[in-house]
């Protein structure tokens, strides 16, 4: 296990840096000088010129790059030279948002998608399967854009049980907090759930038509017992491996749902960063992105042992 | 069979959910529509308002730095029109009025020195005193600070001097009219000298004298300013907090609007206007812009903006920068009217020149309008014997509403004989290639400026700062020159009439329309002010009774 961990630790290290290099030149690969662009309409050539040397735009690329990476290794990812804000407290304020919505439609999708699932999977050829294929079919078609607008027509302005957009921290206000978290969580969650309902209901049928469930039936096993405990559990592998990767995306790809109901989190961060050539925040939302993806996979990994007894990580797989 | 059904009760259940959402989104307009209260200015909604209360305001996008010395954006000047006044402000009517300063300035005979007196007694937010050294060294600071946005503004101003507590002198290098209007900006906004001395960034915690101070902000989400006692006039101020919101899609900042999340929408969507007309709870204040958009031509811009223009080389060269025929018989082609009607629903107003109808200094010569003539532009386009249809590029930037403004013009165009390649760039990277001068044409806009010279200066006279036309005309240069250097408002009129007329001949810059500012307010709240400055101002505004 620890020689495992170590493995994967410096794999993690690597990573990153490499993900440091593709940011670091993909950026400055894209036309439209940062300059320029924070200079804006009232650009004077005179200003851009001192605005390049004041953020060392100017400078040689690889200058830039040890620079940078100094830097993050102290902690200190910079100041976006358009709000003058350090880009670590904007990461700090934005990162709690997303992994709040990433977590809370993540809880609405595996609520959704694994229930659905099974009951599609025990119940084969009924009106539940038919209806659950009808909810997975329109969770997978319907764009999280109109579903958003959607819900901000029914639930805010003509009901008005809601709230349109916006976020109170949670520690300010849990239930203001939920509030204006619930319709973003759903819209999120709703493609994901769908996605987990599908994988869920074809392991769940391998699982039932397998030797162990046939036995756990023979020795006179509960219904419930046999589907939760035997059929669901052995599912959960497929499952779980979904729930990781998609997580990372719901992570990153919160953008067009953040942006919607005003969540000023990771996605939005980072659009408006790239629209702006803001390089400092641009690398910064990219390192931490970069940062999530590789611990949530270690984590996923470590978690296939404590749901499969059978895997052992860094050993033998029986 | 069981994935068939499933298919089709899906598709079932889509259709049902669509014909739920039509339903729901039409239902503000199916009824009757009632005309949306408008209002111009202010003065019309003088409702008797309470103390207390935030006031959220949403805004089309996260303002720049809150530093007046290197600030850029025009959503960032409604945040500082809250926390920094200004030694002088506009008033409804787009005159120059003095806000911090005590009386308008005094030119000497020369035109070359301006006194100008400030209100005493002032304090910062900091609690510092607000007085002449503090005005000396604002100046200062806007016109040397490396990466200052303001140099070019002030390059006129040779040096600042106080001349007692409350006064300050400025020499100019040469006489310049504008510095009044310039001073109603941000380069007349006054920063306390001991925020500026702490270390600290002064754009993260910007200090100035104001109804408002700054109190905090998080990135992409908010900007918080709270009433501040130490205000000259405090007691006119009636909201306790004021929270900028940034939320860039026009249809959330509307939803928002009609929800009660916000009190107040800035940058109105024309489509929006529309549907407001079925919503009795808000209100739309609306003006016209002093900004216009247009079409700007590549005439000689070979080495750079802001550089000597010349020669064009392929693949910009042509007839379109060579025969102001062909550029006239552009112009022509395009039917200003029916562009307003079927891109903006009518709702903004054709433009010709760079003047603004509404500025003080606009003439009748200043809004003078070619009519719309295909007939003519092809008569034209032959007269250059050029082959018809006449090709050209023309980038515009690649947002939806911009690919439909260009298609729209490429239309229209075709009628007078032209065949416009549209080229969708995105926006940075569009403005880094027509500062190089490897563009054609690029539909572009500018937001305006109290002076005519603002919107002039800097465009069209030859190496301007912002000429990314590379159009070069001793004549108007020296119109510009010579209305900067007189106080004589009939006479700056007349010149800037006779600076329109010559571009509407030369036209390195196509006007097409005007933009209108148009703010959503919610009938809760009253006393809100909008100028022809697209700037909204809260100082007297508050929640209606």
């Amino acid at each position: 296990m620890g020689r495992y961990l170590l493995r994967r630790l410096v794999e993690s290290i690597i990573t990153l840096f490499l993900a440091t290099v593709v940011v670091f030149l993909g950026i400055r690969a894209l036309p439209g000088d940062p300059a320029r662009t924070l200079a804006g309409e009232e650009s004077d050539p005179e200003a851009v010129a001192e605005i390049n040397a004041a953020y060392g735009f100017d400078q040689p690329l690889p200058v830039q790059y040890v620079r940078y990476l100094g830097k993050a290794f102290t902690g200190d990812l910079g100041t976006s030279p358009r709000t003058g804000l350090s880009v670590t407290d904007a990461i700090m304020h934005a990162l709690p948002v997303t992994l709040e919505l990433a977590a809370l439609a993540m809880l609405v999708a595996i609520l959704i998608g694994l229930s659905a699932g099974v009951i599609a999977a025990v119940r084969r050829r009924g009106p539940a399967e038919w209806g659950a294929n009808s909810v997975a079919l329109l969770g997978l078609s319907v764009p999280n854009f109109w579903l958003a607008q959607m819900g901000v027509l029914l639930f805010a302005i003509y009901f008005g049980v809601l709230p349109a957009s916006g976020y109170v921290p949670f520690l300010d206000d849990p239930v203001e907090n939920l509030r204006r978290m619930i319709m973003p969580a759903i819209v999120l969650g709703t493609g994901l759930a769908a996605l987990i309902m599908r994988q869920t209901r074809s392991s769940m049928l391998e699982a039932l038509t397998a030797d162990y469930v046939r036995t756990a039936r023979a020795k006179g096993l509960l219904r419930r017992q046999v589907i939760v405990g035997h059929a669901l559990r052995n599912s959960l592998i497929v499952v779980t491996t979904v729930v990781g990767l998609e997580l990372g995306a719901l992570i990153s790809g919160a953008v067009v749902t953040e942006s919607i109901f005003v969540l000023p989190g990771f996605g939005r961060l980072t659009l408006d960063a790239v629209f702006t050539r803001d390089y400092p925040m641009i690398q910064g939302v990219v390192l931490f992105t970069a940062t999530a993806y590789i611990v949530i996979n270690l984590l996923v990994d470590l978690l296939y042992s404590v749901i499969d007894p059978r895997i052992r990580v860094g050993g033998a797989v029986l | 069979m069981t994935r068939s059904r499933a298919r089709g009760a899906g598709r079932l259940l889509a259709a049902a959910t669509t014909a739920l959402a039509l339903v729901l989104t039409g239902c503000g307009s199916i009824d009757e529509p009632q005309q949306p209260q408008q209002q111009s200015g202010s003065d019309v909604d003088s409702r008797a308002v309470k103390s207390g209360g935030t006031l959220r305001f949403a805004l089309d996008a996260d303002p720049d730095k809150l530093d007046p010395t290197v600030a850029r954006t025009l959503v960032g000047r409604n945040v500082f029109a809250a926390i920094c006044e200004k030694l002088y402000d506009v008033n409804d009517k787009l005159e120059v009025v003095p806000q911090l300063a005590s009386g308008m300035p005094e030119v000497s005979q020369d035109g070359k020195t301006v006194t100008i007196k400030l209100r005493t007694g002032l304090k910062f937010a900091d609690g510092t005193t607000m007085d002449a050294a503090a005005v000396k060294t604002s100046l200062d600071r806007h016109r040397t600070l490396e990466g200052s946005q303001r140099k070019s503004e002030l390059a006129s101003v040779a040096d600042v001097t106080v001349a007692g507590q409350d006064t300050v002198t400025i020499n100019l290098k040469e006489p310049f009219a504008p510095l009044a209007a310039i001073l109603a900006d941000r380069a007349g906004m006054i920063m306390s000298p001991a925020a500026l001395s702490s270390g600290k960034d002064f754009g993260t915690a910007p200090v100035c004298v104001g109804p408002f101070k700054f109190a905090s902000r998080i990135a992409q989400d908010r900007i918080e300013v709270v009433k501040d006692p130490n205000y000259y006039d405090a007691a006119k101020v009636k909201l306790d907090k004021l929270v900028f919101l940034a939320i860039p899609d026009d249809n959330t900042r509307f939803n928002n609007l009609r929800s009660g999340d916000i009190e107040v929408e800035y940058d109105v969507s024309v489509v929006n206007v529309e549907e407001a007309k079925g919503v009795d709870t808000m209100r739309l204040i609306m003006n016209d812009s002093l900004g216009y958009q247009g079409i700007t031509i590549n005439l000689g811009n070979v080495s750079g903006v802001g550089k000597d223009p010349g020669t064009l080389a392929a693949p910009y060269a042509g007839p379109l920068a060579a025969e102001a025929k062909v550029r006239r018989a552009l112009a022509l082609s395009i039917d200003r009217e029916a562009l307003n009607r079927s891109v903006f629903r009518g709702v903004y107003a054709p433009a010709c020149g760079p003047i603004s109808a509404a500025a003080q200094l606009s003439s009748d010569a200043a809004q003078a309008c070619p009519k719309h003539d295909p007939a003519e532009a092809k008569k034209l386009l032959g007269e250059a014997g050029v082959t018809v249809p006449f090709k050209l590029s023309m980038v515009i930037p690649n947002s939806p509403d911009n690919r439909r403004i260009g298609e729209a013009i490429k239309s229209m165009a075709a009628e007078g004989g032209f065949d416009i390649q549209l080229e969708p760039t995105e926006f940075a990277s569009a403005l880094d290639l027509t500062d190089a001068g490897k563009f054609q044409s690029f539909q572009v806009g500018w937001s305006g400026r109290v002076d005519p010279d603002g919107n002039l200066a800097p465009f069209v006279t030859t190496r301007g700062s912002q000429n990314i036309a590379g159009y070069s005309n001793p004549e108007v240069d020296a119109w510009i020159k010579e209305a900067r250097a007189t106080q004589d408002v009939d006479k700056r009129r007349e010149l800037y009439g006779k600076v329109v007329g010559k571009l509407q001949e030369d036209l390195p810059l196509i006007y097409l329309w005007r933009q209108k500012n148009i703010l959503g307010v919610s009938n809760k709240v009253g006393q809100v002010k909008m100028y022809g400055d697209g700037i909204a101002r809260f100082d007297t505004a508050g929640f209606v009774d």
